[in-house]
């Protein structure tokens, strides 16, 4: 293991995208060449820790980083065997889709913005797989959410791009939702939320929360996987372009789900069977899922639809598997996980075809395509190599896989899911031989004369040939996978020649008759079928009316309800302080108005009346007061007055006993002042 | 140091005015590094909240000694990060200003009032005083209501009048309770009101009430809500920013520090206590949904956003409800942070939009991420932090309130249906926030010749922008803040 690979798997890529921008100063190809080395040096890192995990001697890191101490989060690596493939799986794809993306997006505009969120993908995936605490995952969870959004809505100025990235982002934060509820609800009663304390103290949580949680977490998991009922967003996801859709929508992010679902086994341990019908919900969907997605990958004429539909019917395998595990050990695990990297590998290639095909082509519509064997023979070789290994042919890696998820299910005694999994396998080899007739055997179609058809360029090839080489060699080393894994199963080359082999190639062959029949001798008869059956080719051309419900149904529903609120607020709660205003208004135009009749009209009267009583009252009442004052004075002064005059006459003593009189007094006053 | 720099705010304001006839340009620089000098003096506090036993800074002086009432200023972790998230959306609305109010008139009288504005909303922030914090508290809303007025759109006036009106109401319950609280301890400061009415907790009640309600209305609490998206979208843009990031939050912060921190322990342990707390719950679930269910149909980008922002104070409120349990409260508080810096960006980039295009419809916009590419990056980052996505700001405290809300379901089974329903809103949240980005920044381009704004728009969208990635990567700096006060 080179030094802190664990860490600089996804630290890397993610701090590489931010300096893209910077990067693409200098020139595109500098960029070009920065994204390819980038991804490339991720996956060393990631393969480097591979040898550890094939000899055992796997050391998870204690290095962990105190990120929010408040709820104990610390960001950490968690190395197991699952994590360590699963992130050299995403770094590989991201390198082999670098590489395609040079040639599929050549001449693109926004390129930069491409190469930022393809890297910031790279990182937040390898990161999802790699956490060591559920919130770790969930940020990044939510991180390839955002790049998958940004991604469908690379073509931003065509509104189908920008309606599908609304639709799944918006379809898997529902899922989001349920994950987030499901985490919180863990962390709150077991005190953590890093998987190493959750999986050692799993026992003290109490059952009924484990299993709240549990089915909580199962609804995040449908939705980023597009299982039933909310699988229809992968479909909308195809307006990405086709490199997105090979990296995000088969190989990776789509497989979060099936990820969390064998983490959580791997962490419940021995209590993963004791949650009330959680594997046997997983093992339903994941079924029903597998069965519905193909059929509508038969009844589409979406040549991406097909791959689209095609992963959710793969995934329901998987799902399928999982539904069977009770612990690790259990084989429905093993082939759960094992499936999941298969598929990757063939799914991916296929889309990678169907980029050169639209490429070259033009159009997505498989009617208008036809005898592409000729125009592009290296395609049409490689395709074979997908249908070969999505059907399941021995000896390659899906065909173990597919053998064993289905084994699994069977020895788990669940016979009907046993049977509509054989049923799925069916239709899965049918609607690929219809693949096979429209693009590549038939005569070429009238569109396609007009058009001139080229092989896809040499660096879209080259990505190709490295992974058709993957799915024909992978087969060889399922026993490695199975050390790897511990999962203590020796599948060796005789399983082969078994019954269940007969018994695959027993239902590959009827459903491959089958499409024989229905396209390549008389093409009509589907439409002649569907005719009759009217309910059915309604059924399956709308998606069995899911798509209908959620939009029809539910967005309309939500904004109609919207709608309808807006105008209550603008008819009722805007008006309400209006009217309390008005009530207020009124009330003192109404105390104006009647202070003004009864009392602000009389007032300037009344005051006048007033003051002119007040003032005649007062001249009546100033006048007795004066003349008994006068009375009074005259009565009390004129006896003093005769006394005076008395005095003055009799002598000049007295005026100067008078003025000593006043000497004495005025020295007094000094002399005390001068004492003070 | 709190004393200066408010000293240091109000000081500036005649210097802003008198250069501001001068220059705008100069003005606005002022202004922005007035700012920057009183996050520098905050800063000076951050030993003695981070190593102090009480995690606490405080300055009192004499004030009115009738009242025996003090000038007591004080800071602890929650009002620094407020106080330093104001005056970064201050600095930043006022380098937007440079050039989006370019061709306005009398701008001297725009900074003056931005300078001052700033006093009033910082000023809430830093005082334990309940006569100051009333003070501070309508001075908030005098400069508010005279650029809303003077600088808006459309009938300034009006929605001025009503923005004035609606919280002036609710003041007047603030008033209530102050006095009652004064009459009951016979002191203003709400530490020691706190003790008092410990031992009154039948009028504790009342002033609990006559508070929350008052705060309730500048939070804009559905349905007391009418004001917001009137003034929030009628006023120029770096107002708006301002109203949505701090404005609000500051009644959302006066019902954690007065009506939870303060009023609220006297009746904890109550009947009353636990249908307070169920009361703002289910309030708080209403305002979301409603903010996020009209912001889905609303088709005037100041408006969506306005509502948005009404939906987020539920959010808040709901957070607030959850009042016993730590986590809750500090994603609460950490959401008045991250939610400011956000819904701040967000306003600025809707008036960078309606700058350059001039219309208001979202429905005639389109395409301008290829024509506006430094402002269409940043207002979709802002609205995906609205909507709570990873890595970015918002996420993180919605999901620490919701850990919190997982906490009080395993007490009260109350809280099962609302957080269920708070997680739905989450959902609508995203889809309004998806519904802008699409109609303004994708799809086919309407209009011709369109060019990003001036370097110093940029620039204030630049910063709030890096500061909600940071805040959502490292949260830590602010949480850890946060943490170190206790209110229970």
């Amino acid at each position: 293991m080179l030094p802190y690979a664990p860490w600089l798997v996804w630290l890397l890529p993610i701090f590489s995208s931010l300096l893209t921008p910077l990067v693409s100063r200098f020139s595109p190809k500098a960029r070009n060449c920065f994204a390819v080395v980038v991804s490339l040096t991720a996956l060393i890192f990631a393969i480097s820790m591979l040898p550890e995990a094939y000899f055992n001697t796997l050391e998870s890191p204690d290095l962990t980083v105190s990120w929010i101490p408040l709820v104990r989060i610390n960001v950490g690596v968690y190395l197991d065997s699952m994590s360590i493939l699963l992130a050299c799986l995403v770094t590989f794809f991201g390198f082999v889709i670098t590489l395609y993306s040079l040639g599929y997006m050549a001449g693109e505009e926004g390129l930069t913005r491409y190469c930022f969120f393809i890297l910031l993908f790279i990182g937040s995936m390898s990161g999802l797989v790699l956490s060591d605490n559920f919130f770790q995952l969930f940020i990044f969870w939510e991180m390839v959410g955002l790049c998958s959004y940004s991604l469908i809505s690379f073509w931003y100025k065509r509104p189908e791009s920008v309606r599908a990235g609304v639709k799944v982002f918006l379809m898997t934060r529902v899922g989001d939702v349920c994950l987030l509820a499901g985490i919180c609800l863990l962390y709150v009663n077991s005190g953590s939320f890093s998987f190493r304390y959750i999986s050692s103290n799993i026992g003290q949580i109490s059952p009924t929360v484990l299993a709240a949680s549990a089915f909580l977490m199962l609804g995040g998991a449908i939705a980023k996987s597009a299982q039933l009922p909310l699988h229809t967003w992968l479909y909308s996801a195809m307006e990405a372009p086709t490199s997105v859709s090979a990296l995000l929508h088969s190989a990776t992010m789509v497989k979060a789900g099936v990820y969390l679902i064998a983490r959580l086994i791997v962490l419940f341990g021995p209590l993963t069977a004791s949650i009330p019908m959680w594997l046997p919900s997983i093992l339903w969907i994941g079924t029903i899922t597998a069965f519905v997605g193909a059929t509508l990958a038969l009844s589409t004429t979406d040549i991406k639809g097909v791959a689209a539909y095609s992963t959710i019917s793969q995934i329901g395998f998987m799902f399928a598997a999982l539904g069977t595990a009770y612990s690790t050990a259990s084989p429905g695990w093993f082939a759960g996980v094992l499936h999941l990297i298969g598929h990757a590998f063939f799914q991916g290639l296929d889309f990678l075809l169907i980029g050169g095909i639209v490429h070259a082509v033009g159009t997505r519509d498989m009617r208008l395509m036809g005898g592409l064997r000729k125009e592009m023979p290296i395609t049409f070789a490689l395709s074979l190599v997908v249908m070969a290994s999505r059907a399941g042919i021995p000896p390659l890696i899906s065909f173990f896989s597919k053998e064993l998820a289905i084994q699994s299910v069977l020895s788990s005694g669940y016979l009907f899911n046993y049977i509509l999994l054989y049923v799925s396998t069916t239709l899965t080899f049918a609607y690929t031989l219809r693949v096979l007739t429209l693009v590549y055997l038939r005569e070429k179609s009238d569109y396609l004369n007009q058009v001139h058809v080229h092989e896809a360029p040499k660096i879209m090839l080259l990505s190709a040939w490295i992974l058709a080489a993957i799915c024909l060699t992978a087969g060889l080393f399922v026993n490695k996978f199975s050390h790897i894994m511990e999962a203590r199963l020796e599948i060796g080359m005789s399983e082969i020649f078994s019954f269940s082999t007969l018994a695959l190639f027993f239902a590959l062959s009827v459903g491959g008759i089958s499409v024989y029949f229905a396209y390549y001798r008389r093409p009509s008869l589907p439409s002649l079928l569907m005719g009759k059956i009217q309910y059915i080719g309604a059924l399956l051309k709308n998606g069995y009316f899911f798509d209908l419900f959620y939009e029809k149904g539910i967005a309309m529903g939500i904004l109609a309800f919207s709608r309808n609120l807006k105008h209550v607020e603008a008819a009722f709660l805007n008006n309400a302080p209006l009217l309390v205003a008005r009530l207020v208004l009124n009330f003192a135009y109404k105390i104006q108005r009647y202070l003004e009749n009864t009392f602000f009209n009389s007032l300037p009267l009344l005051v006048a009346e007033g003051m002119l009583n007040l003032a005649y009252k007062t001249q009546k009442y100033l006048d007795i007061l004066a003349d008994e004052l006068l009375y009074v004075i005259v009565k009390k002064i004129l006896p003093s007055v005769s006394k005076i005059r008395k005095m003055s006459s009799n002598s000049i003593n007295h005026y100067i006993s008078a003025a000593l009189i006043g000497f004495l007094i005025i020295l007094t006053l000094v002399i005390i002042t001068m004492l003070m | 140091m709190l004393l200066s720099m408010l000293i240091l705010s109000a000081s500036t304001i005649p210097i802003v005015y008198f250069l501001g006839k001068k220059s705008p340009k100069a003005a606005a620089y002022l202004v922005a590094l007035t700012c920057m000098c009183d996050i520098a003096l905050l800063f000076t506090t951050l030993p003695s909240i981070l190593n102090d036993a009480n995690h606490i800074y405080m300055e009192s002086y004499y004030w009115i000694p009738v009242l025996r009432s003090s000038f007591t200023l004080f800071v602890d972790g929650v009002s620094l990060s407020m106080a330093i998230v104001t005056l970064v959306l201050i600095f930043a609305s006022s380098l937007f200003s440079i050039s989006y109010m370019h061709e306005k008139k009398s701008l001297a009288e725009y900074y003056a009032l931005l300078a001052l504005l700033s006093i009033g909303l910082v000023g809430v922030f830093i005082t334990s005083n309940l006569m100051l914090f009333y003070f501070c508290w309508e001075l908030m809303l005098v400069p508010a209501y005279f650029i809303i007025g003077g600088w808006g759109y459309r009938e300034p006036y009006r929605a001025a009048f009503k923005f004035f009106i609606f919280t002036h109401a609710g003041a007047v319950f603030v008033l209530l309770g102050i006095g009652a609280i004064f009459m009951v301890s016979g002191d203003l400061d709400i530490f020691t009101a706190k003790l008092a009415l410990m031992a009154n907790p039948d009028l504790a009640r009342w002033i609990l009430l006559s508070f929350t309600a008052g705060f309730a209305v500048k939070m804009a609490v559905v349905p007391v809500h009418m004001w917001l998206p009137d003034a929030h979208s009628e006023a120029p843009a770096p107002m708006s920013a301002l109203l949505s990031g701090v404005v609000i939050s500051a009644g959302a912060y006066a019902i954690l520090r007065i009506s939870l921190g303060t009023v609220f322990p006297a009746v904890i342990a109550t009947n009353f206590g636990t249908q307070f707390l169920h009361a703002l719950t289910f309030f708080g679930m209403i305002s979301a949904f409603f903010g996020a269910l009209i912001a889905l149909v609303e088709s005037d980008i100041k408006r969506i956003i306005a509502y948005s922002s009404i939906a987020h104070m539920g959010y808040v409120l709901f957070g607030l409800s959850l009042f016993p349990y730590n986590e809750a409260i500090t994603g609460t508080t950490f959401h008045l942070v991250s939610h400011a810096v956000s819904k701040g960006l967000l306003f600025l980039t809707a008036g960078a939009v309606m700058k350059q295009l001039e219309i208001r419809d979202i429905r005639q916009m389109g395409g301008l991420a290829g024509q506006m590419p430094i402002t269409a990056t940043s207002s979709i980052i802002a609205a995906l932090s609205i909507a709570g996505i990873p890595p970015f700001a918002c996420f993180i405290s919605e999901f620490l309130i919701f850990v919190g809300a997982f906490r009080a379901i395993a007490n009260d089974s109350f809280y099962t249906v609302m957080t269920a329903l708070m997680l739905i809103a989450t959902v609508l949240s995203l889809a309004y926030a998806l519904r802008f980005i699409g109609h303004v920044f994708f799809g086919q381009s309407k209009h011709e010749k369109i060019v990003d704004v001036p370097l110093s728009m940029k620039l204030a969208m630049g910063i709030l922008t890096v500061l909600v990635v940071i805040l959502g990567v490292w949260p830590t700096f602010f949480i850890h803040l946060i943490t170190s006060v206790t209110f229970v």
